[in-house]
């Protein structure tokens, strides 16, 4: 009995001798140890690695070279962290920060080499004195029977009841003049629940992808995103979208989504891109890193990192904004007006 | 009448190779007039854990901390085959909050076990027991700050193999018990995500076909040890068992890139009880006041 239970043992512990201890990533808490954690973090997860080789000729190998000499000469923390956010910031990418007690590093080029293209302050002439907000989403009617819905960022989640009656308020205007310009981002659920508001039914709208390895090619197969139909009011009348280089991240995405439905037209500027989801991470001392980790494609399966065009382009004008007028604005009035023009014309 | 004082010299033999500690009245309580079908242990302790958390889907690095930890055990003959098999059901709760560096991880755990085992009596106060558990456990850690990845989920179920070694220290009248358990998960499947997938594209899509992974100990190399220690108490003419506990529970992965581990340390405290399931036809024969 006894050699028995010795056998049974014995096939107990034969798998054991194959157990190894799993651990922790193995660079130390010092400056080029927090700097080779922070390099191999992005070489491994980081999603845009061929995009930007192709945009701006990216060689992240040669980024190592650049900035290892610089860390050795780092005599405290805020030189290490600013050596090593100007490292991430080779990226170019507004999801990829570097946070700790000396502030975050943010790549802000993607928005600051362009025009602002918006002014809160000529919007007021639009806005007025009587606007409705509901759920941080400022609305009113302009004259001309032209609705004028402002949504400066996706960072909380909209009510679907909230929606409706924001669309049913307006159910005496010809068309909406969407304003997402200077939109952040947010909750991307957020920005497609907003989307489904204008969807009666369920379209494709773009692909989803993960990296499934830590080589820099190394992606799933793109998945299908669907916009829903919207659960309540859905607005099928004209729709002006007004974007600029402001529109980041979750509001890029809802362009993305925006521009394949029939009765959206986008106006404006280019926008500002930054269509990866990001993830979070930390450095052996602590810091927080975030860096895209997966790509978010359009429905023609192109990536939509680095911005989406308009359909119809427009910058404001000097002249306009020294008079207190948003040229976007203006223009997307007309487009509605021409657009019910052709209907009478037709009939 | 002869047949009957064999069967219970039997049981009580059967009872002490099980070396799970009976109660002064338990004994006292066992007559020629009743016999128990079968006698189940029952123990809950309760203690505190240090734990140590790592899933390079959150962070590339250790969280450590405590938690507040939660055993309970059912130990209890077989119903049938001449009681040559005995069957364990654990159920173990870990909620802990551990850190790293600037930030905080909550940890939360439940996990479930049946095993069925067979007794080797190996001299007179030894008793070994082998046999296979089947595991399940759920729970997550949770990273408040951590943007759109601020969990990670933990699902898995594994067949183990078990064993374990009882002693009867012979200290007092009835003795104490000492136990040492090992169970090591020998095949199993897991919830892993893949090395860069979001949970949006998980659960918010539904994109969660190759989210479930084969586990063996060489990319799973987990185990759980246990050490109890049984100590009859009695003051006057009430009796009980205390048990003290110590658990080790160690689980690994490497899955998709993606490495975790959960290592627990639990130091855990109660009583047990000892439960006689009679027969109904015996309870007929049994003391009643009315």
């Amino acid at each position: 009995m006894s050699k028995r239970f010795l056998s049974y043992i014995a096939c107990l512990l034969l798998p054991l001798s194959l157990i190894g201890c799993i651990e922790e990533d193995g660079f130390k808490n010092t400056p080029a140890g927090n700097f080779e954690a922070l390099w191999n973090l992005m070489d491994e997860h980081y999603c845009f690695f061929p995009q930007a080789a192709e945009e701006f000729g990216l060689d992240w190998n040669a980024v190592y070279h650049k900035y290892k000499p610089l860390v050795n000469e780092c005599n405290d923390d805020a030189e290490l962290f600013d050596v090593l956010g100007d490292m991430i910031a080779e990226l170019r990418d507004g999801h990829v920060n570097l946070s700790s007690e000396y502030g975050t590093k943010f790549y802000w080029n993607w928005q600051l080499d362009y025009p602002l293209n918006f002014s809160d302050s000529i919007q007021r002439n639009y806005l007025g004195r009587d606007f409705r907000v509901t759920g941080g989403i400022r609305y009113t009617e302009l004259p001309d029977s032209i609705g004028y819905v402002y949504v400066g960022t996706f960072s909380n989640q909209f009510g679907t009841g909230n929606l409706s009656q924001m669309l049913l308020n307006l159910k005496n205007t010809k068309g909406l003049v969407l304003d997402i310009r200077n939109n952040g981002g947010g909750i991307l659920t957020a920005a497609e629940r907003l989307a489904s508001s204008f969807a009666k039914e369920r379209i494709h709208c773009g692909y989803i992808q993960h990296k499934t390895g830590k080589g820099h090619y190394d992606f799933s197969s793109p998945e299908k995103l669907y916009l829903e139909a919207g659960r309540g009011t859905v607005w099928l009348r004209p729709v002006v979208l007004l974007t600029n280089r402001g529109v980041y991240s979750a509001a890029n995405h809802f362009v993305m989504l925006m521009r394949e439905l029939p009765n959206v037209v986008v106006l404006g500027d280019k926008t500002g891109g930054g269509s990866g989801m990001p993830l979070n991470s930390t450095l052996p001392n602590g810091w927080a890193v975030r860096f895209s980790a997966c790509p978010i494609l359009d429905a023609q399966g192109r990536h939509t990192e680095f911005g989406i065009e308009p359909d119809v382009k427009v910058n404001m004008s000097s002249e306009d904004w020294n008079n207190g007028r948003d040229t976007m604005i203006e223009k997307a009035k007309e487009l509605i007006f021409e657009y019910y023009n052709k209907i009478s014309e037709r009939q | 009448m002869t047949n009957v004082i064999s069967k219970v010299a039997a049981f009580i033999a059967a009872l002490a190779l099980l070396a799970i500690p009976t109660t002064s009245r338990a004994q006292h309580f066992v007559t020629d007039s009743i016999i128990p079908e079968r006698i189940v242990v029952r123990s809950t302790t309760y203690g505190a854990s240090l734990l140590n958390s790592l899933d390079t889907y959150l962070s590339g690095y250790d969280y450590t901390g405590a938690a507040l930890y939660l055993q309970h055990e059912n130990f209890r003959d077989a119903r049938t085959g001449n009681y040559r098999w005995k069957f364990q059901t654990m159920l173990n709760g870990t909620l802990g909050y551990t850190t790293q560096q600037y930030y905080g991880q909550i940890v939360g755990l439940a996990s479930y076990s049946w095993g069925g085992y067979h007794p080797f009596a190996i001299g007179k106060r030894l008793k070994l027991l082998a046999g296979v558990q089947l595991q399940l456990e759920g729970g997550a850690l949770y990273v408040p700050g951590n943007g759109n990845n601020p969990v990670a989920a933990k699902l898995r179920t594994a067949v183990a193999a078990s064993g374990m070694a009882i002693y009867r220290i012979p200290i007092g009248r009835v003795g104490w018990t000492v136990r040492l358990q090992l169970d090591v998960p020998m095949a199993g499947v897991m919830f892993a995500p893949q090395f860069g997938q979001s949970y949006y594209e998980i659960f918010g899509l539904g994109y969660a076909s190759a989210v479930v992974a084969f586990t063996h100990p060489v990319n799973s190399p987990s185990w759980r040890h246990m050490l109890t220690l049984d100590i009859p108490i009695r003051c006057r003419r009430h009796s009980t068992t205390l048990r003290i506990a110590y658990t080790g529970d160690i689980f690994q992965s490497n899955i998709n890139y993606i490495r975790s581990h959960i290592y627990r340390h639990a130091l855990s405290i109660g009583f047990v009880k000892t439960i006689f399931k009679i027969k109904q036809e015996n309870v007929l024969n049994a003391y009643s006041p009315y």
